[in-house]
């Protein structure tokens, strides 16, 4: 199998496209595609002393900023249609991109101790072992 | 201070409506010398849709004539127009402005949804309770001088009389079911608290971009066709419903069940901490073929949930 992505975002002249607004919930959507957030879910983010609230489908959320780590990006890709062929070459468009994302969690402060702050450690430590 | 049903309703709509607020009266002078009496009282527990609204309202003991002239009886019994007006005149009338206070806490369907879906579950009765508890402190707080508290209740009244007498030992406490309809001044609480939920939705505004009114979408009962309509045809298939949606009540979960985007959050037991999967009973008898063979996975990885994948497969 291989893998093609094209970037006709490339040439873009605004940088908007690559800043948009990502949201990582604590929750399991089954469903691939665009979301009314800013209708939805944006409304209802408070801040309170850089502490971040909102809810989701009821439920009540905690969540922070988080940055994305040095040297890395967020790219989101889509593919318009799956080849039925298993071996077939795939083809991706990338759609956009963030550099910062929320992190929220459901109804528990976010801390250091959160499996996806814990699963940049490795970011670090991979650098260490398999850098140069 | 809110003058008329005009200003309630143009006050509502200043608060944002997936938190809670407080609307009141000023304390009136003589509720600070007297012994008053205090009634309680809710309006909207059942409903699917809008805000739960808790009503106190307090007056001298002596001066309970005020609420007979007003027309306080079981405020079931009374239409929306006689609650209208008698809410009209206790914000009017001297006799009424003189001797009777009031307090209302509009409880937001966020905030309901919020409290039974955290990690330790909180049920309506606790919020309710909650609501209560926090309305006749403040009503003493602000300088009332309480002696009596009149409670309706839906549940058992025993329970909920104890708790109310531990936590305020100098009050001569009554929890009763129907209290409304026996004491004038619970019945006072009870218009208050009936005519703020009904404001509440005649001006509920909507951040989904839904332009609909509450004839639209009717009482909020789940049994009423508009609010049924409303529950059924207004799904996100990410989101799931407007904030004016309690998400916790059976008929709006099943109905996302049913007809949208499937959501799993973590699984945790009632006091709030994470289930670990259960093991299979047949796991137990199972050989495990991978012996030897596999790598075991350091642990940092396990604690992390870190695994080789592959998003394009």
């Amino acid at each position: 199998m291989s893998i093609q992505v094209e970037n006709n975002l490339r040439n873009v002249e605004s940088k908007e496209v690559f800043e948009q607004k990502a949201h990582y919930v604590p929750c399991k959507i089954e469903e691939d595609g665009p979301a009314n957030v800013d209708k939805y879910f944006e409304p209802y983010v408070l801040e309170e002393d850089g502490d971040l609230t909102a809810s989701f489908r009821g439920y009540p959320l905690d969540g922070t900023k988080m940055t994305l780590p040095e040297g890395y990006r967020a790219v989101v890709i889509t593919e318009a249609k799956r080849p039925l062929a298993e071996d077939a070459e795939r083809k991706f468009q990338v759609a956009g991109g963030f550099k910062d994302f929320t992190y929220w969690n459901w109804d528990k402060k976010p801390s250091k101790n959160d499996n996806l702050v814990k699963a940049l450690d490795w970011i670090d430590i991979s650098d260490a072992i398999h850098g140069d | 201070m809110v003058n008329s049903l005009q200003e309630l309703q143009d006050f509502i709509k200043t608060k944002n409506n997936y938190s809670n607020f407080i609307s009141s009266s000023e304390v009136p002078e003589v509720c600070k010398s007297e012994p008053c009496m205090l009634g309680v009282d809710e309006a909207g527990r059942g409903p699917v849709l809008g805000p739960m609204v808790y009503g106190i309202a307090y007056c001298p003991v002596s001066e309970t004539k005020v609420l007979q002239d007003l027309g306080c009886a079981d405020s079931k019994a009374l239409t929306e127009e006689k609650r209208d007006n008698i809410l009209t005149k206790m914000l009017t009338e001297e006799s009424s402005l003189n001797n009777v206070g009031w307090i209302a806490e509009v409880i937001s369907p966020n905030y309901i949804s919020n409290s039974m879906y955290r990690r330790a579950k909180h049920s309506l009765n606790e919020v309710s309770m909650n609501s209560a508890i926090s309305l006749i402190k403040r009503a003493a707080e602000s300088g009332a001088n309480i002696t009596e508290v009149y409670v309706d209740t839906v549940g058992p009244p025993e329970k909920y009389q104890a708790k109310l007498q531990e936590i305020f030992p100098d009050y001569k406490i009554t929890v009763a079911k129907k209290a409304d309809s026996i004491y004038p001044i619970v019945s006072a609480a009870s218009i208050v608290a009936k005519v703020t939920r009904d404001h509440a939705l005649k001006v509920w505004q909507f951040h989904e971009g839904l332009e609909m009114s509450h004839t639209e979408f009717g009482s909020g009962y789940p049994g009423d066709p508009l609010t049924k309509k409303f529950i059924r045809d207004q799904i996100d298939n990410v989101f799931g419903y407007p904030m004016l949606v309690r998400f916790s009540w059976s008929t709006a979960e099943l109905m996302l069940q049913e007809k949208a985007a499937a959501c799993t959050f973590e699984e945790v037991d009632d006091q709030g901490s994470t289930k670990k999967p259960a093991k299979s009973i047949s796991s137990f008898f199972k050989q495990n073929s991978d012996d030897g063979k596999a790598r075991k996975r350091h642990k940092f990885f396990d604690e992390r949930y870190l695994t080789v994948s592959n998003p394009f497969e």
